[in-house]
């Protein structure tokens, strides 16, 4: 059966027809997210991570009829001064880079929910997300950084 | 001027440059080859064989073809009528063939192609092909297939390639498709006689299962026909192999064929040689359609596999502690398909006894067909294998003797100008530095804390050796445009290693560029010139060279250039950061100014081209011996101190330190990178990576049973070391990384079990039920 | 031949319990599509054999969590990762905030359900080891009805659970943890992030007239065909040890392995003895401190954890409300 539904992808409406098989990974690539990626088909590894509402997902095992309407993140549509973007670059947090975009949103998601993670909150959180180039290092890195980042800059607006 | 020590006073070689793309990496906004905008293709799914080893009785596709939205269905056979034997390909062997034709030889091999508009009927005609097999006998384990049938098969095809190989050909009655042997000295006499007068022997059965790669990327082949032409587009590390491949097979010249590769979402072997590409153009030519195959992730660890080899060896040394004999009798599980099986075993065999100083060496490796997915290149290119076997049995051996491991290795190294057991003599390979950095890096002579509760600590130590591929070819384009940007034309595919990132680099320096002035070009055959393969750590020094050489060139044309505009010899002109100069007038001139000046006109190129070509002297037939192997070695070691848990068997990492002589490190950071990559991945194979196989069925191939290390297996601690060793004739005196620390990673692990624990293990992985099981043995045995 | 006509089961998206019940009766062979990941893995894997797909998402009332008077109810829709992170869950049943936390990844928590993960019967699963101990009841609806099924006679075999024909779970009643003297243990055996091979959810309950006992519940994950439970009861002050001991020789009794590639029977059994002793231990440690014998308003899920995977789990803060 086929829907026709609203797809609220990075604050973008569009209206696309999907039938109630499709994942919401393949619709999120044709209409051009290209950030968000298949790596294992069973939510294993993290490159077809997405934020729905703020929390990540594993777009490979989602239907696109749940998420009419939904807000949606990928990493492709972080505004260009993100944070979080600034530091992974800042960290040479990449190497092949196709893992990255997930571990971006999982950074995301895991400083909206707390602010000052530790080390092992943050390994903790990124658990489920695999990079086979072994960039764990400099992603929990990043990550540390923009949480201080971000802290610094609330310092400085409650001076 | 030998390619030594100084720079060309560019200030780009030994920067940590920003990688290229980075930024664009991270917002997922890089385009891999999935991601490519493509004309419109049809999709193709495969029927694929259930049964290990059987005949193909009928291959019945009525039921497929009656799917809405199928469009054809492609059997071997079809397809065997079409193109003959060129069907069959392969890098060594031609064996293979991209859709079977008459028997199956793995589970999982291709039997039938659909092709279909869309994805959804491609599937549901496959699942309706019917294949009646007449099953014949299956051989899973290696021993079983070398000592005999059944035979996978009927006759061996060697490439045509390939000459020394030519003795191969049609030869029956075999699985062992090659067989590589060293022999230097008597092992048997050096043996005896050291016993006698107080020395010591170690002897041991080892085993590596097949593991895989797992780039998280999944492969991804697309191809159209334009008329006289094919067009590919393809996730491959090895685009100017792939053209003559499909050229062969089409039966067309090379330039009716056009490969085009894309960023790689990582690769480590996976993605070489012939993958789904033979298929694709195959199916593209001729049923002229645009076709698009994807494989998912069960499909992917059907397509290429790391060898599972089984070593029996043996290591001895004299009363003072000095290795005099090694012996080595290795065994490659290649599948069913030989692929580049044949190389892999000649190169490991050749670097079996080790980095050491040995006069009596003996080492036969055979390369040996069973029926399961074929095993092809992978990291380190089947070394970590056999550095299983010789740091196990070094690290035992030093025991033996009552000596430190490490001191027993240092007393052995093969030194600078040393003949290697290949016959080779040893350049730009710091085994002790390397040696010396991860055992101070670790703390090797500080007191440890070796029981702690239920925990039980302790350090190991492994040193690796490696041969690079030779001979091999490398050619480069550079083009300078008039604004001072160049691009550079390379066949060089960048996988994750930065090679867009430091062939940049080596470009800028002769020309004093600055960071992203220098643009790599996707390999694309129309266009970047031919590159042997971008694999086993070559392309830095190869490519590298050939890079370095045009870049050279294009600074001799640019001197001349300005000496022409200055009226003065060339040798008085000098190309600086600030443009070019002449010592004697004093007159500067800017790269833009120059050709706009020169051309005329605005936006025009200088191109200037350059090829690095190696040569070897063949190993002997009979001895493996030669005095030019390899164009260089590749040196590196790991220091590991852990901790067994003797309750779950479970050893926790905390302390990884690897080190790598790069001869010179481009971009220190990317070097790192590539140290520590490499060793996170070895973690895996020395603690839980493996293929299971059950009647040649691959029993966890999704990646909820196949584990990979999360962040969570990761050590506390990872120091990477780079050591420089310059190499007289590398690129500012580099050369590669890729794999130098995954080599003896695995043997690390296990000579820090043995030394925290007691116990010697053969085989791998290390898995906590291993590690178990071994200790309520110990505690039995007390 | 159509595309469509292989086995892809039908979509069905109700808007209200009522209708859910009356699919589930009338359809061939439907099957609840709650978070939705087990059952798409499945179907992607070609093992699920459903004619239809009864998706509850939009069904309201099935999300809330409701402190009632003897503790939690929480319906079949909300999701691991709110049991992990509510403040209401942290406070009345840490010890199930602290093992639904531990469930895969945070992707897998923020979509499965409570409700999916009891359906499935699944031995290797986290959480039913938690609901055990804390003696949870399973509320199940059909057009027939609703009944409780008290979790300790929820499954009953291999992936073979209490749900009749026509059933869903819509609820899941938690009685507030009567001490905080609780640990959870799990072991893996390949990658540190892998399924478990081993899991024991320990808890210690002051009983007798004085308080002069102890009663042990233990519920085993990954160990037998199902999650298993046990309880001993020991008197206050016997030694630990002893206690120990004792909790393995009784779970001996229970552990019951599947090999597989995570490892053989003998392997797993030994595994399954040290998550209980490991348990066992770090609930006793906590019931010794001077505060044990409280409920409310105790030490909720902040210890520091140390399990047996030498890894020191995260030291859990205090979330953001969400």
């Amino acid at each position: 059966m086929s829907t026709d539904i609203e797809l609220a992808v990075n604050g973008v409406r569009q209206r696309v027809v999907v039938t109630d098989d499709d994942l919401l990974l393949e619709v999120l690539r044709r209409i051009g997210h290209t950030s968000v990626r298949e790596g294992c088909g069973v939510g294993a590894c993290g490159a077809c991570t997405v934020l729905a509402d703020g929390r990540s997902v594993s777009s490979c095992l989602a239907r696109a009829v749940r998420y009419d309407g939904v807000p949606l993140s990928t990493a492709d549509g972080l505004p260009e001064d993100d944070d979080v973007v600034a530091e992974f670059v800042a960290a040479g947090a990449m190497q092949c880079g196709y893992c990255i975009p997930g571990f971006v949103l999982m950074g995301h998601e895991l400083l909206a929910e707390n602010p000052a993670p530790s080390r092992a909150e943050i390994a903790a959180h990124l658990e489920g997300n695999i990079c086979r180039c072994g960039t764990y290092q400099e992603i929990c890195t990043a990550i540390e950084a923009t949480a201080r980042r971000r802290q610094a800059a609330q310092e400085r607006r409650s001076a | 001027m030998a390619n030594g020590l100084h720079s060309g006073a560019g200030g780009a070689v030994g920067e940590r440059w920003a990688r290229t793309d980075a930024r664009a990496k991270v917002r997922g906004e890089l385009r891999y080859a999935a991601d490519q905008p493509l004309r419109p293709c049809l999709d193709v799914v495969l029927h694929r064989a259930t049964r290990p080893h059987a005949l193909l009785e009928s291959v019945d596709v009525e039921d497929a073809l009656a799917v809405d939205g199928v469009v054809a269905v492609v059997t071997g056979a079809q397809l065997y009528e079409r193109f003959g034997d060129a069907l069959m390909t392969g890098p060594a062997f031609s064996d293979q063939p991209c859709l079977a034709v008459g028997k199956v030889r793995y589970v999982g091999e291709p039997v039938a192609a659909v092709i279909a508009r869309g994805l959804a009927p491609a599937r549901a005609a496959a699942e309706r092909v019917l294949v009646d097999y007449a099953e014949l006998d299956a051989v899973h384990d290696v021993d079983a297939a070398a000592a005999g049938g059944p035979y996978v098969h009927e006759e061996l095809r060697p490439s045509i390639i390939f000459g020394d190989l030519k003795h191969l050909r049609g030869k029956r009655d075999t699985n062992v498709n090659y067989e590589f042997n060293l022999r230097r000295g008597d092992v048997a006499a050096a043996e005896s006689e050291a016993l006698e007068r107080g020395g010591a022997t170690v002897r041991e059965e080892f085993w590596c299962p097949p593991t895989h790669h797992v780039p998280i990327e999944l492969p991804f082949t697309a191809a159209w026909r334009d008329g006289d032409r094919l067009e590919i587009l393809s996730t491959t590390q090895t685009p100017s192999y792939v053209r003559q491949s499909v050229a062969d097979l089409l039966g067309i010249p090379l330039n009716a064929v056009r490969v085009r590769s894309a960023p790689l979402g990582g690769s480590f072997g996976a993605k070489m040689y012939d993958r789904l590409e033979p298929l694709a153009a195959a199916l593209a030519w001729s049923q002229k359609l645009p076709v698009r195959i994807v494989a998912n992730r069960e499909e992917a660890f059907l397509l290429t596999t790391r060898h599972g080899v089984a070593v029996t060896s043996s290591m001895t040394a004299d009363a003072e502690g000095r290795i005099v004999a090694s012996s080595a009798d290795v065994r490659y599980d290649t599948g069913a398909y030989a692929d580049v099986g044949p190389r892999i075993t000649g190169k490991s065999g050749m670097v079996a006894a080790g980095p050491y100083r040995v006069d009596n060496v003996k080492v036969r490796s055979r390369c040996v067909y069973t029926n399961k997915p074929s095993a092809g290149p992978f990291r380190g290119f089947g070394v970590p294998q056999v550095t299983w076997s010789h740091e196990s049995l070094a690290d035992e051996l030093a025991r033996e003797c009552g000596i430190d491991p490490a001191e027993f290795r240092r007393r052995n190294l093969l030194r600078e100008g040393d003949v290697s057991a290949v016959g080779t003599p040893i350049h730009s390979a710091d085994f002790l530095g390397c040696l010396d950095a991860v055992t101070e890096a670790v703390g090797w002579n500080t007191p440890l804390q070796r029981e702690q509760g239920r925990l039980r600590r302790g350090r190991g130590v492994a040193v690796g050796l490696k041969a690079v591929l030779t001979p091999t070819i490398s050619n480069a384009v550079l083009q300078l445009n008039q604004d001072s940007s160049a691009t550079l034309l390379i066949s060089t595919v960048d996988m994750g290693q930065g090679s867009d990132t430091i062939m940049a680099q080596i470009a800028a320096e002769a020309l004093c560029l600055g960071e992203g002035q220098v643009r790599v070009v996707t390999a694309d055959t129309d266009v970047t010139p031919y590159d042997t393969i971008t694999a086993g750590s070559r392309s830095t020094y190869h490519t590298g060279n050939a890079v370095r050489r045009a870049a050279e060139a294009m600074r001799d044309k640019l001197v001349g250039l300005a000496a022409e505009r200055f009226g003065v010899p060339a040798t008085d002109v000098k190309l600086t950061a600030d443009g070019l100069v002449s010592a004697q007038t004093q007159q500067r001139v800017s790269i833009p100014e120059l050709l706009h000046g020169h051309f005329g006109a605005r936006g025009t190129t200088l191109t200037t081209e350059a090829n690095f070509t190696t040569s070897w002297v063949p190993y002997d037939h009979e001895t493996g011996q030669s005095e030019r192997v390899t164009e260089h070695w590749f040196a590196g070691a790991v220091a590991a101190q852990l901790t067994v848990d003797t309750e779950t068997g479970r050893v926790h990492i905390e302390h990884l330190a690897v080190a790598g002589d790069v001869g010179r490190a481009i971009n220190p950071t990317l070097v790192e990178q590539q140290l520590t990559g490499a060793a996170i991945m070895g973690v895996g194979h020395a603690l839980f990576d493996q293929l299971v196989f059950d009647e040649g069925q691959i029993v966890n191939g999704t990646l909820l049973d196949y584990q990979l290390p999360s962040v969570l297996d990761l050590p506390d601690k990872i120091t990477p070391i780079i050591v420089e060793s310059p190499h007289r004739t590398g690129p500012y005196g580099a050369k590669g990384v890729g794999e130098t620390t995954i080599i003896p990673l695995a043997p690390a692990i296990a000579n820090a079990v043995r030394d925290a624990i007691g116990i010697r293990f053969a085989r791998l992985p290390l898995t906590p039920e291993r590690i178990l099981t071994a200790l309520a043995a110990q505690e039995t045995h007390k | 031949m159509s595309a469509l006509d292989l086995a892809t089961p039908v979509l069905h998206r109700p808007d209200t319990l009522a209708e859910t019940c009356s699919l589930l009766a009338e359809l061939d062979q439907p099957m609840v599509y709650g978070g939705g990941t087990a059952v798409q893995i499945l179907l992607k894997q070609g093992v699920l054999f459903a004619s239809d797909l009864v998706d509850i998402a939009r069904v309201p009332g099935l999300d809330r969590i409701e402190e009632t008077g003897e503790g939690l109810r929480v319906g079949a829709m909300v999701t691991l990762r709110r049991m992990e992170t509510d403040p209401v869950v942290r406070r009345l049943a840490p010890l199930a905030a602290q093992v639904y936390g531990r469930v895969a990844n945070p992707r897998v928590r923020n979509t499965a359900s409570v409700g999916g993960n009891l359906a499935h019967g699944d031995y290797r699963l986290d959480p039913p080891t938690a609901l055990l101990a804390l003696d949870a009841r399973v509320e199940l609806t059909s057009a027939g009805g609703t009944r409780l099924v008290p979790v300790r006679e929820f499954f009953t075999g291999f992936q073979e659970t209490a749900l009749g024909e026509g059933e869903l779970v819509t609820a899941v009643l938690i009685p507030a943890q009567p001490s905080p003297a609780a640990a959870f243990i799990k072991l893996s055996s390949l990658s540190v992030n892998d399924w478990p091979c081993a899991s024991a959810a320990a808890l210690l309950v002051p009983t007798g007239r004085r308080r002069e006992r102890w009663e042990l519940r233990l519920g085993l994950g990954a160990l037998a065909a199902k999650p298993e439970y046990l309880s001993l009861s020991v008197p206050v002050g016997t030694a630990v040890d002893e206690v120990l001991e004792a909790a393995q020789r009784a779970a001996d009794q229970v552990i019951d392995p599947i090999p597989d590639v995570r490892g053989g029977v003998g392997f797993k059994r030994r595994l399954g003895l040290v998550a209980v002793r490991d348990a066992v231990r770090a609930a006793w440690d906590v019931a010794a401190q001077p505060t044990a014998g409280s409920t409310r308003g105790s030490v909720p899920g902040s210890a520091r954890e140390e399990d047996s995977d030498g890894q020191r789990t995260a030291q859990r803060r205090w979330w953001r409300g969400r």
